[in-house]
């Protein structure tokens, strides 16, 4: 499992531990922070099927749009700002575009527009930006990050115009977009939507029961090797380490009990902050009551193409772009959180 | 010259004196040939005949000397009094667009009568290699690509070229200074549209029309 040491990417691991009783905590500014997520997936110990309670939270995550080939000009349309941006719960993402090859679009629900560009495309449009963080010796990738809510970008403007006619008239941006909003918020895409090709999309849902498993002892075990654990409980990847299978080397990390059986639930799509701090409230609720297991575990991934990560900073692809979260969560109201990302990321909060 | 004598009649008087007597002009002439001919060396080489004929000896070259003429060519301003006496600055009242509308209509003449008559299917190398020794004073230019994004987008009609920048007159009657240096322009007549290479493009315009373009280096800005 350990590459060539000399030439890993470098990944960033942020672990934490507290209690949700804590009033100090941050675990509710650390989870907000990620606007973008893609999927959740909670492993259930010693559960064959999901309580109905949580099924219902799983099936209510709000279901976002797709709409293809959105001209980028129209995030900036004077009627989709009132109505949908200044209300500020909008969440949008290109679809489908690389973050190391294509421009990438995101709106966050704070207002900021964060285009990625690359060379020709920054060159093009002629719009202030400064170079990316994780260019090496070259400048081959620029991001132009804009405060939609900011005065200077009031529709009518100069700054506002600027940005205007570069996406109109000198860089015809069009990418496939998803866009969600949470409901009270009261924004309205209708007036975007109703102009372009869209679809509306319900959050996958997969669950999974797994027998056997061995798990390891969640208070001894140390960070990296129970990501690596979950991590390939997830991927479906055995950890048996029997004698025939010479693709993987992992190990169930030592001292390791064994699970009967094991529930595991998958959510794939845009899933907004919210959603994710109500499952993670029911979770809590669900722990309460006594059972044979005593955790649960947590992990929500963002978007790998997307420009921006925890709290707006400049995100990245070198070989992973993993930027994820991994909350385990005890009976007693104690969580061990453990957020990390790859090497073209800043710091997670 | 001075002619000197070689025959003269004697005076009867003389004749007189001497005892002689004149002989008619035929005679004494025949009598001149032949004592003539006893006396000198024969010659057979030389034609002396051909040789005693008046023929033009050219002593020495000498060429008629033309008065040198002493007027100066006028010398041109050196960069020092060009930029005291403020002679390439356009003064802020004349800064106006409008004035300079007729340069353009202009320099679009000139581009079709260089490009002999610029129709729709003439080829568009053919028009590039024109543009490439042409002069741009009066064109409408856009910087389209730029490295300082500021620039991009920014129009107007060429007033100056320099060997670095081109100085422009936007609609809004404001005089830019745009480097040449890593932006890309625009240029359209008639419907075809040139892109210029600032990069490579940083010849005063003087020199630009006996320069060869070659392809070195990239384009990348």
């Amino acid at each position: 499992m350990s590459a060539d040491l000399g030439r890993t990417p470098r990944s960033v691991l942020v672990s934490d531990r507290s209690s949700f009783r804590d009033e100090k905590n941050r675990l509710s500014s650390q989870v907000e922070q990620l606007h973008l997520s893609y999927k959740v997936s909670v492993l259930l110990p010693e559960c064959s099927s999901a309580p109905a309670h949580l099924d219902t939270v799983f099936n209510s995550f709000n279901s976002f749009y797709l709409i293809r080939k959105l001209p980028v000009y129209e995030l900036l349309d004077k009627h989709f700002l009132e109505s949908a941006v200044y209300q500020g719960s909008v969440y949008g993402l290109s679809y489908r575009m690389r973050i190391d090859e294509d421009s990438c679009v995101a709106l966050t629900p704070n207002g900021h527009l964060s285009l990625s560009l690359d060379k020709d495309a920054f060159e093009l449009l002629g719009v202030e930006g400064k170079p990316s963080r994780f260019n090496h010796r070259t400048n081959c990738r620029y991001v132009v990050s804009v405060d939609l809510t900011d005065s200077s970008m009031a529709p009518g403007g100069r700054g506002y115009q600027r940005l205007l006619t570069g996406l109109r008239s000198r860089l015809q941006l069009k990418t496939d977009f998803l866009l969600s909003h949470h409901p009270g918020g009261g924004a309205s895409l209708q007036a975007l939507l109703s102009r372009y090709d869209w679809s509306e999309h319900r959050p996958e849902i997969s669950s999974h029961t797994l027998t056997h498993l061995s798990c390891p002892s969640m208070q001894s075990c140390d960070p990296h090797s129970f990501l690596e654990w979950i991590g390939a409980v997830d991927a479906d990847i055995s950890c048996e380490n029997s004698s025939n299978s010479f693709l993987s080397s992992l190990v169930c990390p030592e001292p390791n009990t064994t699970l009967s059986q094991a529930l595991r639930v998958s959510v794939c799509g845009l899933l907004l902050p919210q959603d994710i701090h109500r499952l993670i409230q029911q979770i809590r609720c669900y722990l309460e009551q006594p059972r044979l297991a005593s955790w649960v575990s947590l992990t929500v991934h963002g978007f790998a193409d997307s420009p921006v990560s925890w709290g707006g900073n400049e995100h990245g692809v070198l070989r992973g772009g993993e930027n994820f979260y991994s909350l385990l969560m005890f009976h007693d109201h104690t969580y061990h959180l453990h957020l990390a990302t790859g090497a073209h990321d800043t710091c997670p909060p | 010259m001075e002619e000197a004598l070689i025959q003269a009649k004697i005076s009867p008087e003389l004749g007189k004196v001497l005892g002689v007597q004149p002989q008619i002009n035929s005679k004494a002439k025949s009598l001149t040939e032949a004592f003539l001919k006893n006396s000198i060396q024969n010659q057979d080489r030389h034609n002396l005949k051909a040789m005693l004929t008046h023929k033009a000896v050219v002593l020495g070259y000498a060429r008629p000397k033309k008065s040198k003429r002493n007027s100066k060519k006028a010398k041109g301003l050196n960069a020092r009094q060009k930029r005291a006496m403020k002679v390439f600055q356009i003064k802020p009242e004349d800064q106006r667009y409008q004035l300079f509308l007729p340069l353009h209509e202009l320099w679009r003449q000139y581009i079709t009568d260089l490009c002999g008559g610029l129709k729709p299917t003439c080829s568009p190398q053919f028009v590039q290699q024109k543009l490439l020794k042409a002069d741009f004073h009066g064109a409408i230019i856009t910087v389209v690509r730029s490295k300082c994004p500021s620039y991009v987008g920014t129009t107007g009609i060429l007033v100056q070229e320099f060997k670095h920048v081109f100085k422009i007159i936007t609609e809004e009657d404001k005089l830019k200074v745009i480097p040449k240096r890593n932006s890309v322009f625009a240029v359209e007549i008639n419907g075809f549209v040139s892109h210029i290479y600032g990069n490579k493009f940083e010849q005063r315009a003087s020199e630009r029309s006996a320069k060869k373009f070659k392809v070195r280096g990239t384009i990348d800005l």
